[in-house]
C-alpha cells in the first residue's frame, strides 16, 4: 500500500486543505513549544533588574526544580489530582449513560440533570461550591449529615480536604459530559448482537460486560485522553475555590506554572516547567494511541 | 493506517490539546471588549463648575487615542460610572479619546499587560493596579515615574499633599512617584450593633475584649453555630496584617526586609488561634471564607467580620441591623489597627510621548475633588483626597452613611500594606506558613521563623 502510494503523482489539493490548519498550529502551538525548550535553559526574571537579560544556565532551571520539595509536592498533588478525577468521571459517565439509555418515561430530564453541570462555565460552578462547601450551613455539608457524617466540615481551608474538595468539583462537572459520549456510542451499537446473545441465554452483567464495554472500547479510549489532558488544563475552579491553599496543598502542575510565570514573573522555569508538561502530554498521549492501535491490529 | 499517518494524527490530537491547554495561561491581547454604553451613568453630579480647573485654552491639538486597563471584579457598577468620567473628560478635551479596557481583577489587568508588552505590543497608556505590585512593575521596566508631571503642574505639590498619606505611601520608590492613588479601601472590622446592644456590650476596645465579646456572641443550636467573629484567611496577609500592627510589629519594614519572626508578629498569629482554640469564637483551622463572610453578617449567621472597607456599600444594602465600622482593636487597651489596600493608576512604559501626557491629563481630570467624592459615594472605595470630603455631594453622603468618614478614620492607625521585592513569592512564603500554624501542622514559632528564613532568600537576589 505504501508502494503505491509512492508511485501516485503528487496532489497539491490535500495540502493546500491542510495548509489553513497546519500554520495554525504551527503558530500557536509548535512555536510557543519550541520558544518554551529555547528559554527553559536560561535564566530570567523579569523582576528582578540584574536577571531581565537571559543568561544560559543549561538545565539549571530543570535541576532546580527537581530538588525543589515544594515542586516534587506540585507533580505528587497533580498525580493524586489526576487518579482522583480521570478513573471515576469516566466510570460514573458510562453509568450514567447505562441509566439514561434506557425508554422510560422522563428520561430526558435525567439527562439534562446529569448533563447540566457542563453547560455552566467552570468559574460559576466553583462560585456555587463555594457555598456548599460553607461550614454549617453548606448544602454538601447538611447533606453529608443527614447520611451521618461527623467529619470536618471546612473542606476548601483544611489542607488533607482541600485537593479533594477540586477534586469533587471536576467529577461533579465532568461525568456528565463524558455521559454524553458514551450515551451517543451505545446508541449506535448494533442491535443483532444484544439479541443474538438474548438468544444464547446471556444474562444482563455477561451483556454488559463481555458485550457492551468491548464494543465501547474506542469511546473509552477517546474518552480518556480527554479526560487526562482536561485533568492538567482545567485549574480555573482552583483559583476559585483554594487558590491552590492552604499552604500550597492543592496545587497542580498548571497553577504552578501561571504562579511561577504571572506572580513570580520566572520566565525560565516557567517555560521548563512548561516543558515538562509537554512531555508527559506527549508521552500519554502516544502511549495511549499505540497500545490501542496494537491490540487492533 | 501507515505508521507515518498514525503518527502525525497523534501530533495533531497532542497539539490540539496543547493549544487548548495553554489557553487560561495566554490571554494574548484580550479583544477590546465593547464597554457598555449605559449612557445612565449613575448619579453624575453637577461638578460646581467655580470649583473646575481654568479650562485652558489648548492649542489645537493632534487627535490622540489612549487604553486604560481596569479591573472590575467588584461589587459596583464600576464599568458604568468609568464610563461616565470618560465622557466628561471627553468632552472637555475633544482631541483625546479614551477606550477603557475592562477586564476580571488585579491579576488579570497585570497579565494581560504583561503578556502584551512580552509579545512586542503597545501596551496601555494607564492601567489600575495593585498599589503594591510597585516594585514588580518598576524591575520589569513596565511603568515610568510621574515626577515630572506633578513638577508641570500649577500646584503640584498641593495636589499631592492633597491625598491621604496612608494611600501614597506605597507610591514612591528611589525618591521618585511611580503611581496615583485611585480606588483605595482599608481592612477594617464590621460589627451589628443590634446584637451588640442586646447583649449589653460595647465595642471592643482590645483584644482582650473583642475575643470576650466574639464569645459572647456565639451561639450554639444544634447542628450549626452562629460564630461572634468570621475571620478569613484563605488570602491571610492581609486581614493579618492589622492584628501584627495592633500587636506592635507590622510584618515588614521596607521593600527588602520582612519581620515575620518577630515576636509581636508571632503573637499576632498565636491570637488568631486563640479566637478559636481558646475563646471557642470561630471557626478552627483557615477559614476559606472571604467570598461568604459578607452574607454571613448580612443574614446574622456571624456578629462580627474582618474584611474590606471596600464592603461597605454591600453591606448597608442588605443588613437590616445597624452597622458598624471599626479598625480591629488593638492588643493594649484603646490601641486600633488597620492596612490599606486597592488599586493606584500607573503609566506604561513604552508608549509615545503625546500618549503620556493625554494620560497623565486624564489622572488629573479623574483625581479632581468632585470625581474622587463621586467615585467614592457610587462604589464604596475610601474617597482618597482631604478634599474630596469638603465638597457638597460627598458632605451629603457622610451626613447620610457616617460609616463612610469612619472608614477613612479607620486609616490614621494603618501601617504599610505588605508590598517587597519579589511580592509573589514573599506573600506565598507568608501565606503558607502561616496557613500551615493556622491549620495546627506548626507551632506559630515555628512557623513563622521558616517563613522568615525562606522568605530572606527569596529577597537576597533583589537585595544584595
Amino acid at each position: 500500500m505504501e508502494n503505491q502510494a509512492a508511485r501516485k503523482p503528487f496532489k497539491p489539493l490535500p495540502y493546500l486543505l491542510i495548509l489553513p490548519t497546519a500554520i495554525f498550529v504551527a503558530v500557536f502551538t509548535v512555536w510557543p513549544v519550541l520558544l518554551s525548550v529555547y528559554q527553559g535553559f536560561f535564566r530570567q526574571r523579569m523582576n528582578i533588574a540584574k536577571f531581565r537579560e537571559p543568561s544560559w544556565i543549561g538545565l539549571g532551571n530543570y535541576i532546580d526544580l527537581f530538588q525543589d520539595p515544594y515542586f516534587i509536592k506540585v507533580i505528587g498533588n497533580t498525580l493524586k489530582y489526576i487518579i482522583g478525577t480521570v478513573p471515576i468521571s469516566i466510570i460514573l459517565g458510562f453509568l450514567f449513560a447505562l441509566l439514561v439509555n434506557r425508554k422510560v418515561r422522563g428520561v430526558g430530564f435525567f439527562r439534562l440533570a446529569f448533563f447540566h453541570p457542563m453547560v455552566l462555565p467552570m468559574v460559576s460552578a466553583a462560585t456555587i461550591w463555594l457555598f456548599f462547601f460553607t461550614p454549617d450551613y453548606g448544602l454538601f455539608n447538611t447533606a453529608l449529615r443527614f447520611l451521618g457524617y461527623t467529619g470536618p466540615e471546612n473542606w476548601t481551608g483544611n489542607p488533607n480536604l482541600a485537593l479533594l474538595s477540586v477534586i469533587i468539583v471536576a467529577i461533579w462537572k465532568n461525568s456528565g459530559y463524558y455521559m454524553i459520549f458514551y450515551l451517543a456510542g451505545l446508541q449506535n451499537l448494533p442491535g443483532e448482537v444484544f439479541e443474538a446473545a438474548a438468544l444464547d441465554g446471556a444474562n444482563d452483567w455477561q451483556i454488559l460486560w463481555k458485550i457492551t464495554f468491548p464494543l465501547m472500547r474506542r469511546t473509552t479510549l477517546f474518552i480518556s485522553t480527554v479526560a487526562f489532558i482536561d485533568a492538567f488544563r482545567t485549574i480555573d475552579h482552583i483559583f476559585v475555590l483554594t487558590t491552590g491553599g492552604p499552604s500550597r496543598a492543592s496545587t497542580v502542575l498548571l497553577f504552578e506554572l501561571w504562579s511561577q510565570r504571572f506572580e513570580y514573573q520566572d520566565i525560565g522555569v516557567s517555560a521548563a516547567i512548561t516543558v515538562i508538561f509537554v512531555v508527559i502530554l506527549l508521552a500519554f498521549t502516544i502511549t495511549n494511541f499505540l497500545v490501542s492501535e496494537r491490540k487492533e491490529a | 493506517m501507515s505508521t507515518l499517518k498514525r503518527m502525525l494524527f497523534v501530533l495533531l490530537i497532542l497539539m490540539l490539546g496543547l493549544l487548548s491547554a495553554c489557553s487560561p495561561a495566554v490571554p494574548a491581547e484580550t479583544p477590546m471588549e465593547e464597554a457598555p454604553v449605559e449612557e445612565a451613568a449613575p448619579v453624575e453630579e453637577a461638578a460646581p463648575v467655580e470649583e473646575a480647573a481654568p479650562v485652558e485654552e489648548e492649542p489645537a491639538m493632534e487627535p490622540v487615542t489612549i487604553q486604560v486597563f481596569y479591573p472590575v471584579a467588584v461589587d459596583a457598577p464600576i464599568a458604568a460610572i468609568l464610563q461616565g468620567y470618560i465622557d466628561d473628560f471627553q468632552a472637555e478635551y475633544p482631541y483625546i479619546t479614551v477606550e477603557p479596557v475592562f477586564s476580571g481583577g488585579y491579576a488579570d489587568v497585570q497579565t494581560a499587560i504583561q503578556t502584551t508588552i512580552d509579545g512586542g505590543g503597545e501596551p496601555p497608556a494607564l492601567a489600575v493596579l495593585l498599589a503594591t505590585a510597585i516594585y514588580d512593575l518598576i524591575n520589569a521596566d513596565y511603568i515610568v515615574p510621574l515626577d515630572g508631571y506633578v513638577a508641570g503642574m500649577e500646584g503640584g505639590d498641593a495636589y499631592l499633599e492633597d491625598f491621604l498619606p496612608a494611600f501614597l505611601a506605597n507610591s514612591y520608590y528611589d525618591d521618585q512617584l511611580w503611581s496615583i492613588p485611585f480606588q483605595r479601601s482599608a481592612v477594617v472590622m464590621y460589627y451589628n450593633v443590634d446584637m451588640f446592644k442586646e447583649a449589653g456590650l460595647e465595642p471592643p476596645t482590645s483584644w482582650q475584649t473583642w475575643a470576650e465579646a466574639a464569645q459572647a456572641l456565639t451561639v450554639k443550636e444544634s447542628d450549626t453555630t452562629n460564630w461572634g467573629l468570621h475571620f478569613s484567611s484563605d488570602w491571610p496577609y492581609w486581614l493579618f496584617q492589622p492584628l501584627a500592627i495592633g500587636a506592635g510589629q507590622n510584618i515588614l519594614e521596607d521593600d527588602c526586609t520582612v519581620t515575620f519572626d518577630d515576636p509581636a508578629v508571632i503573637e499576632a498569629v498565636q491570637f488568631y488561634i486563640d479566637l478559636s482554640a481558646k475563646y471557642g469564637a470561630m471557626p478552627a483551622g483557615v477559614q476559606a471564607s472571604w467570598a461568604t463572610d459578607t452574607a454571613d453578617l448580612a443574614s446574622g449567621a456571624t456578629a462580627m467580620i474582618a474584611h474590606s472597607s471596600g464592603s461597605l456599600s454591600g453591606l448597608l444594602e442588605q443588613a437590616d441591623f445597624e452597622l458598624g465600622v471599626m479598625p480591629y482593636p488593638g492588643k493594649e487597651e484603646g490601641t486600633y489597627a488597620s492596612v490599606p489596600g486597592g488599586g493606584n493608576f500607573y503609566m506604561m512604559n513604552g508608549i509615545p510621548a503625546e500618549k503620556q501626557d493625554a494620560a497623565w491629563k486624564f489622572i488629573e481630570f479623574i483625581t479632581r475633588p468632585e470625581y474622587v467624592a463621586d467615585f467614592s459615594i457610587n462604589t464604596g472605595y475610601i474617597a482618597n483626597r482631604y478634599s474630596a470630603y469638603d465638597t457638597d455631594a460627598m458632605q451629603a453622603y457622610v451626613a447620610d452613611v457616617p460609616q463612610a468618614l469612619m472608614t477613612r478614620d479607620a486609616l490614621q492607625s494603618a501601617g504599610a500594606e505588605l508590598a517587597t521585592q519579589n511580592l509573589g513569592q514573599v506573600r506565598g512564603i507568608f501565606h503558607d506558613y502561616i496557613q500551615r500554624a493556622i491549620n495546627g501542622e506548626m507551632s506559630a514559632a515555628d512557623a513563622m521563623a521558616a517563613a522568615q528564613a525562606e522568605a530572606e532568600a527569596a529577597l537576597a537576589d533583589y537585595c544584595e
